[in-house]
């Protein structure tokens, strides 16, 4: 099945994921996305790109609510996640995070365990009733990420012993690991060689199958491989979203075609 | 001559000698500055450097060590016959001292001209009135011996004071001559200026090397006299003090090594919760505001004296604590107590505790944080398995810190904790009873030292052993605890 | 891959909805929240107690009650020559001087209509500090032309008597104490209606010299920071210089081997190093060793540089470093010679945070006392020290020996004294911590 017929499918079949409305963002003064709407679609890969600065990961910070932490950022407009708008206040942010998972840009495991690692979401959210549940969820997790294999021996070492590839997926199978409904990422591969850049995008790819997956690329090669729907992000605004062989073949913006032609970014 | 007279002769001379050598090394370029090697004014303080260096380092050596010299000559020539009843040697040659002193004062060379004439009564009682005239009060006649001890310091000292004006200021001609004859165009006077203040620089740096070889040998060498004296397995290994100046003194270090622990027991009870709490609280909770207000409000408790703690302890803390905790619990009646001198001390530790917590909590990297958050734990959840966790190492750094000043801490005690010596002897319930007053190592270092003893008794030389196991016990903390924290920060780097 | 079981799946509930479990997280990290509260709370609860409590015990100790009594000058108990020579005059002691004092206070009586029952003449004269006979005494010698005359005189009420308008002293207490009856407070009140008796602010306890267990009334702390200002001078003629020399010479100079390492962590090291320590040295060195006087500001001075050169030595290396790579990289690419380039660029620009770190290491030294204690400076001196140079070997005590000094007193307005002396110290700390914090906020330098 390529792509585009899988897009197209499951676009008619599931109403969206997520869904923004009119969302603007705010550091202090600095106006850092401009009214975006975009709805993101279950079991599949979105990507999110645009030149450095443009609010791509501003704007996937907002979709489980990391900004929370930054004390100066201010959110307006909607965000819902199956209907209901995430930034209500009877949400909880950590409740949230729970069904929206992150992997970060650069891997930082916890100075823990490999099993710790993996373990810690399932253990602060309960989600195991006993160590068997608890080292089935990790196995389970770890075997997700690809990681299993190279690590089921020295589960007890620390997960900053590993090389970097292996660090990345240790924190995605650490983030599948509290099983999330939507799985958010943050340029993940641009720390990593092509080669652990190989096997996470391969890993992207499996995970789509359960998950909705946001990526925030740099590169226009990575997202054109690994996702079906592509949003274009420039000095804060959406510019375009749409089919990804749609945006990179056949651009409806002027800006859009220029930045994936090269002359901006 | 006064040796202020000295140094301002050499000074003087080093003035002459900077305008005289620039003078020549202008001359010798046939007064264009650019046929020179070194800025005029180099070749100047090339030879002012050669006048005073030398004959400064020689006027302070000689001061060291002339003062002793004569002091043991003298002290030879006094007979063995006169020492004895309430007298001692030292304290003859106080005497000795004194009167030569006066008769500096008085100026009175030309009374008796050499040390050997017997000095008459009447003429020796009169010399009392006149050093009670400037000022120096004698409790009795002067002995003729020491009358005699007197002169020959009086005139040892001159004599040696003449010599050494000499010597020194002969250093500083001989430099100021070949310093200036050195001096033309082509001498690299930069250069060797510089390399000058380079020594200069590398002596000062020195400096901290020798402190510290002066305190171990200071304590080294009188700790060896206070063995030979008392026994070290009883020092280290006995289980009572009891000094007693009539001499049979039990003076072993485990008493107070208990009370030492006991209140840096209670004291890091005290400063690490409260104080990693608030660095916890600072650093992750509260808001800017509070944090500009706050944080500088108790970090001003690390800049209060420790005098003032000790104070505080002696007069607020301890008779509220006898009042409401021990008198009513009927377990001691001491405002002075363990408990009075551990949580003052607390309050003295928080500071310290919570900005090397802070400075270590903040050096966990943001991504680790973010890490647990995006997983969607609380904040509370982020801290105590992620953030701690992380900074544990850090933390114990800090905490032995915390513990090596409270085990040196010697204010706080001396005015708080109580001059008793924990009693092994008692049974446990007084070792552990925290409102039972017990004393410390720095408190009886302090009363050791400064009570009116004999120098070479045992029972004042054990400070020395003291001493120099409390500065071995903060040296191992210190040195551990800055590994722990260096290596702490080279993780993270 | 996809056909793994998945233990605990999604929970697909409602986010609007709060579960239990989140609840309990919830409640859970507002707990640990209101912990570090509590904590922040009690460092500054213990800041505000240890502040009021040293304010609260220490105020009084400015103002002191004053009685100013008509005493007559009788020629014949003063000199009974009639000669006026100040030599025979002399001979009349302190004693001869204190029932003069005391009749004086009889006359102020009469003259105010005072009759207490059971005071005498000698009782009436009890509420004058013992330190005005002597007062009395340096008076006349030096005026002996006012032989026979009647002169108001302002004395130091005593000790007990200033301590009943502290609150410290009750007719209670006064009943049970010996140097005190209930009479002489009655007789106070009276003189204080009468207008005869005072209470103001006390410039001699910064002034005068410490006084001895039985008057302190009379206590003040002129040699006590005279003495402290002596050490400080030391302190900043030797640590200054050395301190900069070495921080320069480890900054610019040092090689990286294995000696200038030992020199770094044996000043990290020594910085840490309780400070009675460095009091056994100055005992060992600096009196035992070299012969140094005992009670000296010089020797306080030397034990307090060596304690304070650590704590210069590290903040001036971190000024240093702070100046940029580049200005040393400019200086040097036009010719300068290294040591020109760190004394004519970097050190000028690195000056604000030596100085800084200089009023800190200054402010440390001033409150120390252990090491002090361990040298003698906690001496009994009444003679004020010449001024330098010769006066650093004179005997002085310090700021911080004299408040451990009078905390050994018996009587209980030492104590007062003693927190008195504490808020002056504190007074000179934080002017010194003010402008290290105003030199830091005017020159500090964001490169």
């Amino acid at each position: 099945m390529n792509d585009l017929a899988l897009a197209a499918k499951t676009e008619a079949a599931l109403k969206p994921k997520i869904s923004a409305k009119g969302v603007d963002v705010y550091y202090a003064d600095n106006h850092a996305i401009k009214n975006v709407d975009v709805n993101i679609l279950d079991k599949t890969v979105t990507a999110f790109i645009g030149p450095s600065g443009c609010g791509k990961s501003t704007f996937l910070r907002c979709l489980n609510r990391m900004n929370d932490t930054i004390d100066i950022a201010r959110i307006e407009g909607e965000i819902l996640l199956d209907g209901e708008d995430i930034y209500d206040p009877k949400v909880d942010p950590v409740q949230l995070r729970a069904k929206v998972g992150m992997v970060f840009q650069k891997p930082n495991p916890f100075p823990k365990s490999i099993f710790d690692n993996v373990s810690y979401g399932p253990r602060i959210h309960g989600m195991a009733r006993n160590k068997a549940e608890l080292e089935e969820i990790v196995e389970s997790a770890l075997r997700r990420a690809a990681l299993w294999d190279e690590v089921k021996d020295r589960l007890l070492a620390p997960g900053t012993g590993l090389s970097g590839g292996q660090q990345q997926r240790l924190c995605i199978a650490r983030a599948v690991a509290t099983a999330p409904e939507v799985l958010l990422m943050d340029e993940p591969c641009s720390a990593l060689d092509p080669i652990a850049t190989a096997q996470i995008e391969e890993l992207i790819d499996e995970l789509r199958q359960n998950y909705s997956l946001v990526i925030v690329t740099h590169s226009m090669q990575q997202a054109a491989r690994v996702s079906q729907k592509t949003a274009f992000f420039h000095l804060g605004n959406l510019v375009e979203y749409g089919e990804t062989g749609h945006i990179f073949t056949n651009p409806e913006d002027s800006r859009t075609e220029a930045y994936i032609t090269g002359r901006i970014g | 001559m006064p040796a202020l007279w000295i140094v301002a002769i050499l000074l003087a001379l080093a003035a002459a000698g900077y305008l005289a050598g620039r003078a020549r090394a202008i001359r010798s370029a046939g007064g264009d500055r650019r046929n020179m090697h070194s800025l005029p004014s180099y070749y100047g303080a090339n030879v002012a450097m050669t006048v005073l260096i030398p004959a400064l380092g020689l006027l302070v050596l000689w001061s060291l060590i002339q003062p002793s010299l004569i002091e043991r000559s003298i002290a030879d020539d006094i007979p063995a016959a006169a020492i004895g009843g309430d007298t001692t040697l030292d304290l003859m040659m106080a005497d000795v001292r004194r009167v030569a002193g006066g008769l500096d004062q008085l100026g009175t060379p030309t009374l008796i001209t050499k040390p050997a004439e017997a000095p008459s009564e009447e003429f020796l009682s009169g010399l009392r009135e006149d050093l009670g005239s400037v000022g120096v009060a004698l409790a009795s006649d002067i002995a003729p011996g020491v009358f005699r001890a007197a002169r020959s310091y009086q005139l040892a000292e001159a004599n040696g004071r003449f010599w050494m004006t000499i010597a020194v200021l002969g250093v500083g001609v001989l430099g100021l001559a070949a310093a200036y004859a050195v001096t033309n165009r082509e001498f690299r006077a930069r250069n060797v200026v510089e390399r000058g203040i380079l020594a200069g620089l590398i002596l000062c740096a020195l400096i901290a090397i020798l402190t510290t070889l002066g305190i171990v040998l200071s304590m080294l060498f009188e700790t060896q006299n206070f063995f030979s004296q008392y026994s070290w397995t009883e020092f280290f290994f006995g289980l009572e003090w009891a000094p007693d100046f009539r001499g049979n003194s039990s003076l072993s270090i485990i008493p107070l090594l208990w009370g030492t622990l006991y209140i840096s027991l209670i004291a890091l009870l005290v400063a690490v919760p409260i104080g990693l709490f608030a660095a916890i609280y600072l650093s992750e909770y509260a808001s800017p505001r509070m944090r500009t207000y706050a944080k500088p409000m108790i970090e001003v408790l690390a800049g209060i004296p420790t005098i003032v703690y000790g104070l505080f302890a002696l007069i607020t803390v301890g008779p509220i604590l006898r009042d409401y905790f021990a008198l009513p619990m009927g377990i001691g009646e001491s405002a002075s107590s363990v408990a009075t001198a551990g949580v003052v001390m607390g309050v003295m530790l928080i500071p310290f505790v919570s900005s090397l917590s802070d400075d270590i909590i903040n050096a966990v990297p943001q991504a680790m944080r973010d890490g647990s958050f995006g997983l969607g734990a609380t904040h509370s959840e982020t801290i105590r398995q992620v953030v701690i966790p992380a900074a544990l190492p850090g933390i114990v750094g800090a905490i032995l810190l915390a513990a090596s000043r409270a085990i040196g801490e010697t204010m706080i005690v001396v005015l708080g904790a109580g001059a008793a010596a924990a009693q092994f002897n008692r049974g446990l319930g007084e070792l552990v009873n925290p409102f039972e007053a017990m004393t410390t190592v720095t408190v009886k270092i302090v009363s050791q030292l400064t009570g009116d003893t004999d120098f070479a008794s045992p029972e004042t030389l054990v400070a020395f052993a003291l001493g120099l196991t409390l500065f071995v016990i903060t040296l191992g903390l210190n040195v551990l605890a800055l590994y722990i924290v260096r290596k702490y920060r080279e993780q993270y780097e | 891959m996809t056909d793994i079981a998945m233990p605990g799946a999604p929970r697909k509930g409602s986010l609007l909805v709060r579960d239990a479990r989140t609840a309990r997280r919830n409640a859970a990290e507002a707990r640990f929240r209101t912990y570090g509260l509590i904590a922040v709370l009690l460092g500054l609860l213990a800041l505000v107690v240890l502040v009021v409590s040293i304010i609260g015990n220490g105020a009084s100790a400015f103002r002191q009650s004053y009685v100013t009594v008509p005493v007559t000058l009788l020629e014949e108990k003063l000199d009974k020559s009639g000669t006026r020579d100040p030599a025979v005059m002399a001979k009349v002691s302190t004693f001869g001087y204190a029932p003069l004092i005391a009749a004086g206070v009889q006359d102020a009586m009469d003259a105010a209509g005072i009759e207490i029952e059971g005071l005498s003449t000698k009782g009436a004269g009890g509420i004058v500090s013992k330190d005005a006979p002597a007062q009395l005494r340096d008076f006349v010698l030096s005026n002996p032309g006012l032989l026979g005359q009647t002169v108001d005189f302002t004395f130091l009420a005593s000790g007990r008597i200033d301590g009943y308008f502290k609150g410290r002293v009750t007719a209670q207490t006064a009943a049970l104490d010996k140097n005190v009856s209930p009479e002489q407070l009655l007789l106070a009140d009276a003189l204080k209606e009468a207008g005869a008796l005072e209470t103001r602010f006390n410039w001699s306890f910064i002034t005068a010299p410490d006084a001895s267990d039985q008057r302190p009334e009379a206590a003040g702390l002129g040699v006590a920071i005279l003495g402290s200002f002596y050490m400080m001078l030391v302190v900043l003629a030797l640590a200054l210089p050395i301190g900069v020399a070495a921080s320069i010479y480890l900054e610019e100079f040092a090689p990286k081997n294995r000696i200038t390492d030992v020199i770094e962590v044996n000043i990290s090291n020594l910085a840490a190093v309780p400070s009675i320590v460095f009091g056994i040295l100055g005992l060992a060195i600096f009196i035992n060793f070299a012969g140094l006087p005992q009670s000296a500001p010089i020797v306080g001075g030397l034990v307090l540089t060596l304690m304070t050169l650590p704590r210069i030595i590290i903040p001036s290396r971190a000024a240093l470093q702070a100046v940029p790579p580049s200005i040393r990289e400019a200086a040097l690419g036009v010719g300068a010679s290294k040591m020109q380039t760190v004394f004519h660029h970097v050190l000028p620009l690195a000056a604000p945070g030596i100085l800084t770190g200089l009023i800190i290491g200054l402010g440390q030294a001033l409150g120390e006392t252990a090491p002090l204690l361990l040298i003698g400076m906690v001496a009994f001196v009444r003679e004020y020290p010449s001024p330098p140079i010769d006066g650093i070997f004179d005997p002085a005590t310090a700021l911080p020996v004299q408040i451990f000094n009078w905390t050994q007193r018996s009587d209980p307005a030492f104590v007062e004294r003693a927190s008195g002396a504490i808020i002056v110290l504190l007074i000179f700390l934080l002017i010194m911590n003010l402008t290290a914090i105003l030199l830091r906020r005017r020159f500090e330098r964001r490169w």
